[in-house]
Parts: C-alpha cells; structure tokens; sequence
C-alpha cells in the first residue's frame, strides 16, 4: 500500500530544492516566500546558537528532493513507510537536485559552515550532524555510506580558517575570585582604622582606661584583619591550606616585637627591663593601615597576572611578564609603606624604623601573594624562621648574663652598637623576605600557580 | 560468582541516570554476588544518598569525582623522571594526530593506542606505588611537558595553536579524568577479588575497569546506552585547541577501553555504530537493549478502548530536539483534512529557563496556530455528548503532565489517544516510543537514531523536519482503525519479545557467563600462614569444559584449547546500516550461526584431543 503525502493535494509550492536552515542565507529567500504559509513559525522561533539542535523555521525536510524517500524503497516492509511523493507539477518546477546536481555536499557544507568551521574532527562533525536529523539514509542521498563518511567529507573539504581570539575575552570570562564590590573596600581598611583609633584612644586616656583601651583595640584590630584577610585574596580553597594557626601566631609574634621588641632589646642590652620599657607605635600602625594597600596590591597582582595568561602564547612567554610585574607590585607596596612608616613617625613624633617596618612589611605581602596562589608551605616556614631569630636574638641577650656565656650577646651587641637595635628585626625580616622573594619569583611566574585550584569543578 | 559493578554518578545513589537499570539487573540476578564500585558526580548526589541495596550487594565503595584529595606526597627526582616520562609520553600520544577523529578501522591507529595505554597504565602504577598522582597532574612539569608535546612536530594542528589558558585548561581536565587513577581500588581486596567488571557507563567507569583488568587480569564488560564520545562532542564547549586535545584523549580512551574489554554491549545498533567507529571489534559488540517494565495485557486492552480516536499523543520531555513545532505544524496540516483530530502534549519541560522558554514558546505556536477557539468550543460541545470533554479546552492543543487530573500513570498517557507520535530530530534509545509499543500503540516517528531500529516495521516512519510527511501518515492512520489495531498488535508483540527487563538480564546473564568461561581463574589461594592451600581450587575447576571458548589470546595464562579462533557473532553480510532490522531480528538466525560455529570449534578441539562433546558434557552432568 502506497500513501500519499499531502504534498500531492497542497502547498506544492513548498517543497523546495534550496534548503530550509536556519544558518543558510540562500534560504532566507525562500522562507521569505513561505512566510504565508507558516507565518507563526518565522515569527515565533528564535535563532539561537547554530550548533545546537534546533528548531526548524519552515516545514521542509533534510532534503527535498521531490523522489520517493528511500526509506520506503529501501525497507521490505514498504507499507509501513510514508511515500512523500508529489505531484507531477512539482516535478516540473523544482529542478532535481540528487542527481542533476553536481556536488549535492557542497549545498550541506555551505549550510553547515559554521558547524564545520567548528569541528576539531570528523567525529564532531557527524554528532552534530546526527543531533541535527541526519541519518544514514539521509548520508546515502549525498552518495555516501554513512554519516561518518559523509563528516569525513566535510571535514577534508572545509577550508580551515584561524580561530581569531579576542584576548580580553578570556580575561571576561574568566571569574574573578577576588572581586566582591565595596564590601572588601571597606573589610581592607578595618585594621588600619581601629588601630588609628586605639592609638588615639591610649594617647588621650590616663591609668586604667588605657590599659583597658589598649587591650580592646588590640583585639579589634587582630579581628579587623582577620575580616580583612578573610574576605580579600587571602580566600584560600579549604582543600589546600594546611595548618593556618602556624603562620598566624608567627605574624602576631613578629608584629609584637616591631612594637615592644626594640625597646626590650636596648633595654636588656642596657641591664635591664627595670619596668615598662618604651615601645614603638608607629611602625605598627603603619603596617595596620598597610593592609589595604598589600591587599590592593594583591589583588592587582592576580588580576594582572590573568591578563598576562591569556595574552601569552607560552609558558617560558608568561613567566616572562609575570616577572617584572612581581616585583613591580613589591615596589609598590614598598613605596605605599615607605610613605606611611613616615606619615606615622610625624604623626606619633617617633623615629621612622624604615628597615624593621618595611622589611617586616615586604616578607608580610609576600607570605600573602603566595598563600593567595596557593602555596602555603614556604611563607610558613619562612614566617617562623624570621619569628625563631627575633627569639634568638633576644634570648642570646638574656642567655649572655649566665655565667660564662658572655660570648653569647656579641653577635647582637654588635649589630645594635652598629646600626641600632632597629637593626636586628630588619636583617632578620629582610633575610626572610628575600628568601621569600627569591621561592616567589620562581613560584608565581609558573602558570600553574595562576590555574583554579584542584577543588574546584 | 562475583561481579564489581562499576558505575560513575549512577547505581547505588538516587539520582543516577543508570540507576534504574542496574537495580533491576542486581535485583534480577540475585544468584550471582554484587560489588559495588560508584564514582560520584557531585557532592549534592552523595547528601541525597543511597537506594536501598538487595541483599546480593555484599560490598559498596565509594569515590568522589567532583573533588581531587591531594594526599600530600611530594615526589622524588626519580618519581618526577617516572612521572615526566608516563605523562610526556601520555600527552604525545593525546597531541600526536595518530587518532584523528577515528579516521580509520581499529587497525591503523594500533601504534597509537599502544603508546596511549602504556602511557596511561605507567601512570596508574605511579599513582600506586608512590601516590601523589594529583598534585602532579596539576603542576608546572605536566604544564610544560603538554606544552611540549604540543609544540612537537607531527601534533595536531589545532594544538599547535593552544595558548597558556588552554594548556592549563586541558591539563586541569586530564587531572580530573585522571582522578580513577588515584584510587585504592585495585589491590587483591578490592577489584582483584571480583570475577568479572561490569562497568555501567563509558568514561571514569571503564577506565576502572581498565586498571582492574591492568592490574588483576579481572575481565571487562563495558556497557554503553549512549556513547559517552558522541555526548562530548556534543557538550563540548571552548577554543578549538582544548576541545581538539580532549577530544583526543576521550577519544584514545574509549578505542582503549573497547579494545581491552572482553565484551561490549551497545544499547543500540546506533551506538553501536558509533564504537565499531571509535575501534570497538565487531566480534565484541553483543547489542543489549534496554528493557521496560511491561504492562499487564488487561490494562492494555482496556487502555485501547477508552482510546479516542482522533487524538494524537505525544510524550516525553519538552525540549528543542523533540521539534514540537514541526508536530504543531503537522497537526494543522492533519487539520485541513481531518478537522477533529486533537493533539495532546504529555510531559514536563526540561529543567532550568531554556526549557520553560520552550515550552511557552510552542503553547504560543499552538496558540497562534488554532485561534479558532470559538469554532473548537462549539466542536467540543457537540463531541462532549459522545465522549470526554478534550483537556485542551476550546484548543486542539493541550499541554499535560503525567500526574495531572485523568492521567495517573504513563500508560493512562500513552492510553488518552489512538496514534502516539515522536517527531524528535535527535534521539539515542526513543524509550517513549517503546513504552507505546509497549501499549499497543499504533505510532508515527521520525526517523533518527535508534528508532527504526526500534520500530522494525511495526509503525510508521517519516523523514525528520518534514511536518508533511508526518501530517500524512497520521492522517492516514486516524482514517484506518483496523490498521491502528493491526499495527499496535505488532509493536505490542515486538516490545514483549525484544524490550523487556527479563531479556535484558537475561542477555547479561549469558553474557557473564561466556565472558568468565574464556577468562579461568588461575589464582593460587594462600592459607593463613602464606603457603599455597591444597585443593583452595576445586579440581572441577580445571575441567576443560565445552563454554571454555578463549577467543583471543590475553594476558592470563590459559591452556592452548583456550585461545582457538574467534567466534562469529552476526552473519557475514549483515551490517546494522543496511539492515538495521536484521541486527534486532529474532535471535534464532543468529543461535544458529553460532551454534555452527560451535561445533567446528568442538572438531578442531577433537582433533587434537578426546574432549566431551557439549551434548555428551550435558547428559553426563544429568546422569552425575
């Protein structure tokens, strides 16, 4: 039993030799002059992206060629397969394409240029084909066995074109794990500000307010940049930071002794304590206030550092620009520091310990920019190593006043005779921050460095 | 006998795509006992947990694949040499252009693969000896070393253009699908002790099979309802050279996986198609189809009488590959000449806003397609007399879901209409159309995928994206309710005979059987105090029975009467792309094929040797 489409008794005209896809500008014309016949569909139907299946604006099959389809001469059971068989007068108006075209692929690969431009192999062609409706019956019409050959085809015949990549777009798209608007603005400049007002507050009290407020901003200002830390870069992957509570009380050790360890060490050089001994504000409130600008700076780094990788063509090309721009940001940070060390000292009418603040500062900022990428053993270690010689060096002084251990205090006694007991903290931490600098521009210039961490999906 | 299932985002939690199946496939070979091995998908799938496990499942292991435990370890300089060389040597093999899109038969990327496999088992044995396989995977020497193989002559064109961003992407992605490797699955405990892998799914799931097979010798059986290759590339997203590399190696590691397995068992011949491309042998491939639970025939017959009949259905999930507005406009075509036929649309929206989109884009097609709703109205009046009132109200549209008010069940949805129609333009196993089959629905579907396959004759086929051929054949089976009958009789009867969850266990049950009857067991058992245990294995077990049929040569050990020539499976001549009924046909023709080859095996056995003959084997066993 042979059907009858109902081609044969209406809309002869659509069935088309050119073919109805939505990519295909030769067939933008003719869904034009089917527009009275499905004007739903031109209006309702979005384009959207190419290489998704998609639906079809107009009515027309994989390929209209006015022949019986070969599903039904094909199958033994032909009663079951629907004939779409037109009308003689079609015939007449639609030039054949199968066989009296001479190229029926070239027809597909224009329709399909964007899907095969695409492709990285046949493979990908004849999946997205398949997801499109071709099968391998549809294949046997553009003479070949299979869809797999007829990709094959494809594939050899598109010409290649360069892939152009926009370089910025990588940078857009990639997310940016440090951004977060104002609120990280703020959380940056926390610490700097309730030290500022601690300071403040113990200057204008007297006696027991004072302890009192010198023991509250302490607190608030260690909360302050613990908020600080945790919302800016310092978001480390829970998957990669090992023991946090190292570190820290290495940084808390090394910011107590820029402010009482200077006045402990001349004083026991001296023979004493004999009581309170003076202490150092100003480089603390410095580095305080210094925390926006570190933060800032990281922040920077990273951001630039993405620009970097995306530009880059190798990975000897991006180790290349990461280089300078590491040191770069250190100076920066230097300068910011260097700045604020000064406004302070004028400030607080102290002298200006630029060797122990800005050396404390720089390992600071770097334990930071690796701990932001990822890399949390070293600034450990170094951190302890700097808080282990500021101990030593005060323990050789109180060790020197045992009984024949004298030789002990030399090595200190020398330095400070020299330069001054600012001195010690700024060798100390300025060792560490150039070992650190050195494991820094050999870590951060990697790529990897720069990648998601293995946690994320 | 003990089987490690292994499954990836699958069996044993809730929301796995394999979950059904599998549950019905430990359930129904309850004689056998079930290790499970489930890699997870996402942390939200391990909070939603397990189903609950039969009793067979004597073990479950776990592994997450959404997260990468670094355990710590900092290799050695020798580690990192081992390391360079199995990576530089996997990243050759992935950038090389040995495998271009498998543009060849199996054959002509052999070398290739060979590099490929060595490289990726060099790399699970690091990962078992030193560990630490994740922070390698992810540093700077993997980044350089894919660099470099990268910028090597004789590399994939596209790769010679990657960039950092993309090195660092593949190399990221590797690590992730590298994850398998990391595991301690695979020592004598784990999936040494199993007789046989079954892994439910391609990708992370077979490469445990691999490892297990690497390592143990333990056979693999690889099963495939979609193939996971044709899914990338259809998922696949990103600049060319990161889609051309991984491609390459999922690529490279399904040719591996297929080449390694003992079997390999397609849910279609489509699928099926697309392994032999990708380098399964022939000679592996066994095509299971997925089973359904069947109906009871009352149900079915009662459904065919409250059937309306000039209602169209369709069912499914609404998404853009189903073309909904090709079926929309054939049911105005089917309008023109056939004015009171109705359509009713069965089922939900795909997730998330592209789906619900969709939807309100076809009810507005439908909309402006059948404004008529006075005239429907008037229509629906009239019709109410006789029967229901049609849900769609004044429309000859109506949008459903299966719970609604009057559709309880699927089978109330396949019932609500005469003819079921499928109009997708892509599909990979249509389990609506079995379902209405299984309903004894006369159907129309397009044809794409496995639906001729399907189908075999017992329904109608159209070109996709035509609505006038569609609108045809509904048109003209609505007209002809014997031929309704005739045809939903026939599907009912092909469904019952080739769709069943039986059938399917069966398949697998045999398939068990002949894999572990090429693959004897040949291991020593050792007694408390280490020494080998007198008569651990029973001396039956060295029997040279008939079923010890060794196709190929494999690693393990077997006597010679185990390694003669391969069996045929399909006859000579029969290819799935000329005759795709010929692949689901009966599996008489086949038996026989088989058996004959059977016996010519058994005379070459007995020339050599006095071996009982299957028949005598049997009745000897009946007397015993």
């Amino acid at each position: 039993m042979n059907e009858r489409g109902p081609t044969g008794d209406s809309d002869l005209g659509e069935l088309r030799t050119s073919h109805a896809w939505p990519d295909a500008g030769e067939s933008r014309s003719s869904d034009a002059g089917e527009s009275r016949a499905w004007p739903e569909a031109e209006e309702l139907i979005e384009r959207g992206a190419e290489d998704r299946p998609q639906t079809p604006t107009s009515p027309a099959p994989w390929d209209t060629r006015p022949e019986t389809w070969p599903l039904a001469a094909a199958g033994e059971t032909g009663d079951m397969y629907v004939r779409a068989e037109p009308a003689a007068h079609t015939m007449r108006r639609t030039p054949p394409t199968g066989h009296g075209a001479a190229d029926p692929v070239k027809a597909l690969l224009r329709r399909h240029r964007q899907l095969c431009e695409r492709a990285v192999d046949p493979l990908e062609i004849a999946a997205r084909l398949e997801a499109h409706g071709m099968t391998d019956r549809a294949a046997a019409r553009f003479r070949h066995r299979d869809v797999f050959s007829l990709a094959e085809e494809l594939y050899a015949r598109m010409p290649r074109v360069e892939e152009e990549r926009t370089p910025e777009r990588g940078a857009v798209d990639a997310p940016d794990p440090h951004a977060g608007g104002m609120k990280p603005a703020v959380t940056t400049l926390l610490p700097g500000a309730l030290c500022a007002v601690t300071v403040a507050g113990v200057h204008l009290t007297e006696g027991r307010p004072r302890l009192v407020t010198a023991a509250v901003g302490t607190l608030a200002v260690l909360l302050g940049l613990r908020a600080a830390l945790r919302r800016g870069p310092l978001r480390v992957p829970s998957g990669l930071t090992g023991s946090t509570g190292g570190p820290r009380a290495w940084t808390c050790w090394l910011l107590a002794y820029a402010f009482c360890g200077d006045g402990l060490l001349s004083a026991a050089l001296d023979g004493g304590p004999d009581g309170p001994w003076p202490v150092t504000t100003a480089p603390v409130l410095a580095l305080a206030l210094a925390c926006a600008p570190a933060i800032w700076c990281v922040r920077l780094f990273a951001v630039r550092a993405r620009r970097g990788l995306v530009v880059s063509r190798s990975l000897k090309e991006f180790a290349g620009l990461v280089r300078p721009l590491l040191l770069g940001v250190l100076t920066v940070f230097l300068c910011a520091l260097g700045a604020l060390l000064a406004l302070c000292a004028t400030a607080l009418d102290e002298p200006a310990s630029y060797a122990g603040g800005g050396s404390l500062g720089a390992l600071l900022l770097l334990a930071l920019l690796l701990t932001a990428h990822g890399s949390t053993h070293a600034p450990t270690v170094v951190l302890a190593a700097a808080g282990a010689g500021e101990v030593t060096a005060l323990a050789t002084v109180f060790a020197g006043r045992l009984p024949g251990c004298s030789f002990l205090t030399v090595p200190v006694q020398t330095v400070v005779v020299a330069w001054g007991a600012g001195a010690v903290p700024g060798l100390v931490c300025g060792l560490a921050a150039l070992v650190l600098l050195a494991h820094a521009t050999r870590t951060l210039t990697r790529a990897s460095a720069h990648a998601l961490p293995p946690g994320s999906p | 006998m003990r089987i490690g299932l292994l499954t990836e985002g699958g069996y044993p939690y809730v929301s796995g795509d394999t979950g059904l199946w599998c549950d019905r496939l430990v359930r129904g070979l309850a004689q056998h006992e079930f290790d499970v091995y489930a890699l997870s998908r996402s942390e939200r799938q391990e909070d939603e947990g397990w189903l609950p496990l039969p009793p067979q499942v004597s073990r479950v292991r776990t592994a997450p694949l959404w997260t990468a435990v670094d355990d710590g370890v900092v290799h050695g300089r020798r580690t990192r040499r081992r390391f360079a060389e199995a990576y530089g040597e996997l990243a050759a093999a992935v950038c090389g252009a040995g495998w271009v899109g498998g543009a060849g038969p199996a054959h002509a990327f052999d070398n290739e693969a060979d590099r490929f496999g060595n490289a990726l088992y060099a790399l699970a044995e690091l990962a078992r000896d030193e560990g630490g396989l994740v922070g390698a995977l992810r540093s700077e020497a993997a980044l350089n070393l894919l660099e470099r193989a990268c910028r090597a002559p004789g590399a994939l064109r596209a790769a010679r253009e990657a960039r950092v961003p993309d090195l660092l992407t593949v190399a990221a992605d590797l690590e992730r699908a590298l994850r398998p490797l990391s595991l301690d699955w695979y020592e004598d405990d784990g999936l040494g002790s199993v007789d046989l892998c079954h892994a439910a799914t391609g990708g992370s799931a077979a490469l445990t099979g691999l490892l297990a097979r690497h390592f143990s010798g333990v056979p693999l059986l690889v099963t495939e309802y979609g193939v996971r290759l044709r899914a990338y590339y259809l998922t696949s997203a990103g600049d060319a050279p990161v889609r051309a590399l991984l491609a390459s190696f999922r690529g490279q590691l399904a040719a591996e996986t297929y080449r390694q397995a003992a079997c390999v068992t397609p849910g279609n011949a489509h699928a099926r198609r697309w392994q032999e491309r990708c380098g399964a042998e022939s000679a592996k491939i066994r095509i299971v189809h997925p089973g359904l639970r069947v109906l009871r025939s009352a149900d079915v017959a009662e459904a065919a009488e409250r059937a309306d009949c000039c209602t169209l259905v369709w069912v499914g999930r609404i998404e853009p590959e189903k073309d909904l507005i090709c079926l929309l406009h054939a049911l105005a075509e089917i309008r023109r000449s056939e004015p009171r036929a109705r359509l009713r649309i069965i089922g939900a929206p795909a997730d998330g806003p592209d789906g619900a989109g969709h939807l309100r884009q076809c009810e507005a097609l439908a909309a402006c397609l059948f404004p008529d709703k006075a005239e429907g109205e008037a229509e629906g009046e009239t019709e109410s007399k006789t029967q229901n009132v049609f849900p769609g109200g004044g429309s000859p549209v109506s949008f459903e879901a299966v719970g609604d008010q009057g559709l309880p069940g699927v089978a109330e949805a396949y019932a609500a209409g005469s003819v079921v129609v499928l109009s997708s333009v892509a599909e990979d196993f249509p389990v609506s159309l079995v379902e209405a089959m299984l309903c004894g629905r006369a159907t129309v579907s397009t044809d794409v995928g496995a639906v001729a396959e399907v189908i075999g004759g017992t329904g109608l086929v159209v070109p996709p994206r035509s609505p006038q051929a569609l609108a045809a054949a509904c048109t003209a089976l609505l007209r002809d309710p014997k031929r309704r009958a005739r045809l939903g009789a026939a599907a009912r009867a092909r469904a019952l005979e080739l769709f069943t969850v039986e059938r399917n266990i069966a398949a697998f049950s045999g398939i068990y059987l002949e894999i572990i009857s090429r693959f004897p067991v040949r291991r020593t058992v050792l007694d408390e105090t280490g020494g080998p245990l007198p008569f651990g294995i029973p001396a039956e077990a060295r029997v040279p029975w008939r079923w010890t049929q060794q196709s190929r040569p494999t690693a393990r050990v077997g006597p010679r009467w185990a390694v003669e020539g391969p069996v045929r499976e399909t006859p000579v001549g029969r290819t799935p792309a000329t005759a795709p009924a010929a692949t689901t046909a009966p599996a008489q023709a086949d038996a026989a094929v088989e058996a004959d080859a059977l016996v010519q095996a058994d005379a070459l056995v007995r020339d050599e040797a006095p071996v009982p003959t299957p028949t005598s084997a049997g009745t000897g066993e009946v007397a015993r």
